[in-house]
């Protein structure tokens, strides 16, 4: 068997200079806030790295993961991670279907044993034994259980894998959970959105195959370069935030000026994603510059949060009925407790004259 | 990569662009002393349009230029201070995908590779070779 | 259930519940009572009910002559938390969107600088508050454990909320979930505790008026 060649070997036959990788490394370390000194190494860790077996395996989810992630198929500098990986399984992506496709997929396995990395995208029914999904007549569940035996890590791309998204959202019929409530004995990166950002994809596997080790990762187990900080703490219009200038609706003088959208609902302040600098289709916009506020996305349970155009301190919805009862049992009770002190000072009056009189 | 509220009413100058300028002095400094080499990052800086304009214009242009094509294109210039170098990476669509500041001889982009070399010294001797097979095949003829 | 989630869902349904219930407990139980115990007569000449009642609450607002001197930094750091609270609570926008949400009413905001400033102040002032109490013979005597949580869960939230928006302490959700808990904490302990005063000292400082003045002594 021929010894596989390495990404600077590859890309050289392509014409892809090892300046285009200091390049494509000077991106990616400006995109996950690594110190600049760090690209030369990085370029160095892509150019002797093997092509990254990758795997990825789409479950119950919309397809807007891959969407997000081939939005540049022209050859720039953003496309340079489809040479860096070797997609060897992708439902959307690849020629093959059917039994084929699926040999692809064991082969791949058995050719990369250790080295392989699972993306996932879409949530695992686990309703009724997970039969609500099943590719191949196999449940979702099984192949992520089979797939992830010999792998070297385990990535999930969209809220949807991270932690369940759209599928799991009330009442969750099919008992829809995230991949890290499965896979509890590889290393899993959840990178969510709805879909997420592609850089915060593309830069994620990048690193995992220039250096061989996981980013920093925060309690949610997302990379801390996308996700370390909050929508509200990098929004442009923070500065209307803090002076009180709200839109009160989406087409009053607030919003027409681009005032906070925090009364219309926007959850920037408990969202944690790059799409306030990063952004989106490239640097364009993002939901709150275009007058929406932030949904939450990237976030567990972001479809439960009380509604999308409620604003982030309003309490939950059907606290009125609650409150109402409980006006009432508590007029109730100082009805009740004036009436039964008035009956007892009548009678201690009386009491009290009753005396008088005999004396 | 900030851009102003509905692309109207563009915000004014923070005084970020001061502030890098500083950055920049100080690390020019340290290598005009000591040769230490500095890179400053302006891709995710809260930098307005107005911030980039201002810098770009206190640097100004040097004595060198250079245009990259490598996996897309880049551009790369001396600025009116010698050592302060601009390195700009365009993506799709010609807008800016990152740039940076960097403080050295000349940086690392324009320099050539020792592995692209050696790929290349390997072409070159390919290509010497067939020449010479060919100017060898046909003796008499005008070797090239 | 995140901690936040549970803060904002279960747990301040529950504290809303029984502040209400408590409180209107309380409130209605003490205003059903009679309003005239002895039958007498008011003296001639004294004020009539409404002017007596005012009377009673304004001259509550600040300390005796003879007692001026002494009591000026009780009353002086009193209304500096009071005022500080009440800007804090009722003119910060995320708690009147909060309100709204309950109630439906609304009304406009202070920038939060201001209120950020204000609540610095007020945390001051509290701990100024407790300080004096700690340390003055007086009120040591008359001190009880009331006193002490009534201080205790009016601190917190203030600590709270200022931690949270700092992004100080904890991360900034869980700051929060502390700040709305201590929130629920203070509202289950409000109607059972000295905190009581807020809805009770009109009716309390009204009906000592209307008494004295009746009788025609001095207020």
């Amino acid at each position: 068997m021929v010894t596989p060649q390495t990404l600077g070997e590859i890309l050289e036959g392509r014409g892809v200079s090892r300046r285009a990788f200091l390049k494509y490394s000077s991106y990616l370390s400006a995109l996950m806030a690594l110190p600049p000194s760090m690209a030369p190494a990085m370029a160095q860790g892509l150019a002797a790295a093997r092509r990254q077996s990758v795997i990825w395996l789409s479950f119950q989810e919309c397809t807007g993961c891959t969407e997000s992630i081939t939005r540049s198929m022209s050859p720039t500098l953003e496309s340079l991670i489809f040479d860096t990986i070797s997609l060897d399984y992708h439902h959307t992506l690849q020629a093959a279907s059917g039994e084929a496709a699926e040999h692809a997929r064991e082969k791949a396995m058995a050719d990369n044993k250790g080295k392989y990395v699972v993306v996932v995208d879409g949530s695992v029914p686990l309703k009724d034994g997970g039969l609500y999904s099943t590719i191949a007549g196999v449940s979702n569940l099984k192949m992520l259980q089979d797939t992830c035996k010999d792998a070297l890590a385990v990535i999930s791309v969209g809220t949807c894998a991270a932690f369940g998204g759209i599928p799991k959202a009330n009442p969750n019929p099919t008992g829809a959970v995230g991949i890290d409530e499965i896979i509890k004995d590889k290393p899993v990166i959840n990178i969510p959105g709805c879909p997420p950002i592609p850089e915060a994809m593309t830069g994620s596997v990048a690193y995992l195959v220039a250096f061989g080790k996981i980013p920093e990762l925060d309690h949610l187990k997302r990379p801390k370069a996308f996700f370390g900080d909050s929508i509200h703490d990098r929004c442009y219009r923070r500065p209307y935030y803090e002076r009180g200038e709200f839109a009160e609706g989406f087409d009053d003088d607030g919003a027409r000026k681009g005032y906070c959208l925090y009364k219309v609902g926007c959850k920037g302040p408990v969202t944690y994603n790059a799409c306030a600098t990063l952004k989106w289709n490239g640097g364009v916009s993002f939901p709150i510059q275009s007058g929406h506020g932030c949904l939450g996305c990237s976030e567990p349970d972001f479809w439960d949060q009380g509604g999308f155009y409620r604003p982030l301190s309003t309490s939950m919805p059907g606290m009125g009925m609650a409150l109402a009862g409980a006006a009432a049992v508590g007029a109730a009770l100082g009805v009740g407790a004036a009436l039964t002190a008035r009956k007892h000072q009548q009678a201690y009056i009386r009491e009290q004259a009753a005396k008088g009189d005999e004396k | 990569m900030t851009a102003s509220p509905n692309g109207r009413e563009a915000p004014t100058l923070t005084g970020m662009a001061d502030a890098v300028l500083s950055e920049v002095a100080a690390r020019l400094a340290d290598f005009a002393a000591s040769g230490a080499t500095a890179v400053i990052e302006l891709t995710s800086m809260p930098l307005t349009v107005q911030d980039r304009a201002a810098l770009d214009e206190k640097l100004g242009r040097g004595e060198v230029s250079a245009e990259v094509s490598a996996a897309g294109r880049s551009e790369v210039w001396e600025t009116a201070f010698a050592g302060v170098w601009f390195v700009r990476h365009y993506g799709e669509g010609g807008r800016i995908s990152s740039e940076s500041i960097e403080i050295t001889r000349v940086p690392l982009l324009l320099e050539s590779h020792p592995d692209d070399a050696r790929a290349a010294a390997r072409r070159l001797a390919e290509l010497c070779a067939q020449a010479q097979t060919h100017t060898g095949a046909t003796p008499g003829s005008d070797g090239a | 259930m995140t901690l936040l989630d549970f803060a904002r869902g279960p747990a301040l349904q529950a504290a809303l519940v029984i502040f209400i219930i408590g409180a209107l407990w309380r409130f209605i139980g003490a205003l059903l009572l009679p309003w005239r115990l002895v039958p007498a007569q008011p003296r001639e000449g004294s004020p009539g009910t409404v002017s007596a009642w005012l009377k009673g609450m304004a001259v509550k607002m600040w300390p005796h002559e003879p007692f001026a001197k002494h009591g000026a930094f009780q009353f002086i750091n009193g209304y500096i938390f009071h005022v500080g609270l009440a800007i804090v609570v009722f003119l910060f926008v995320p708690h009147i969107l909060f309100i709204q949400g309950l109630t439906g009413l609304s009304w406009p905001g202070l920038p939060n600088s201001f209120v950020t400033v204000i609540g610095v102040v007020t945390a001051a002032s509290l701990v100024a508050a407790l300080l004096h109490r700690l340390r003055s013979p007086v009120l040591q005597l008359i001190s009880r454990v009331d006193d002490y949580i009534s201080w205790l869960l009016t601190f917190l939230p203030v600590l709270t909320g200022l931690l949270a928006t700092a992004h100080l302490g904890a991360r900034y959700e869980t700051m929060l979930a502390l700040h709305i808990l201590s929130i629920c904490v203070f509202l289950i302990w409000f109607p059972f505790g000295k905190l009581m005063h807020a809805f009770l000292f009109a009716f309390s400082r009204g009906m000592t008026g209307v008494r004295l003045g009746q009788r025609g002594a001095e207020l």
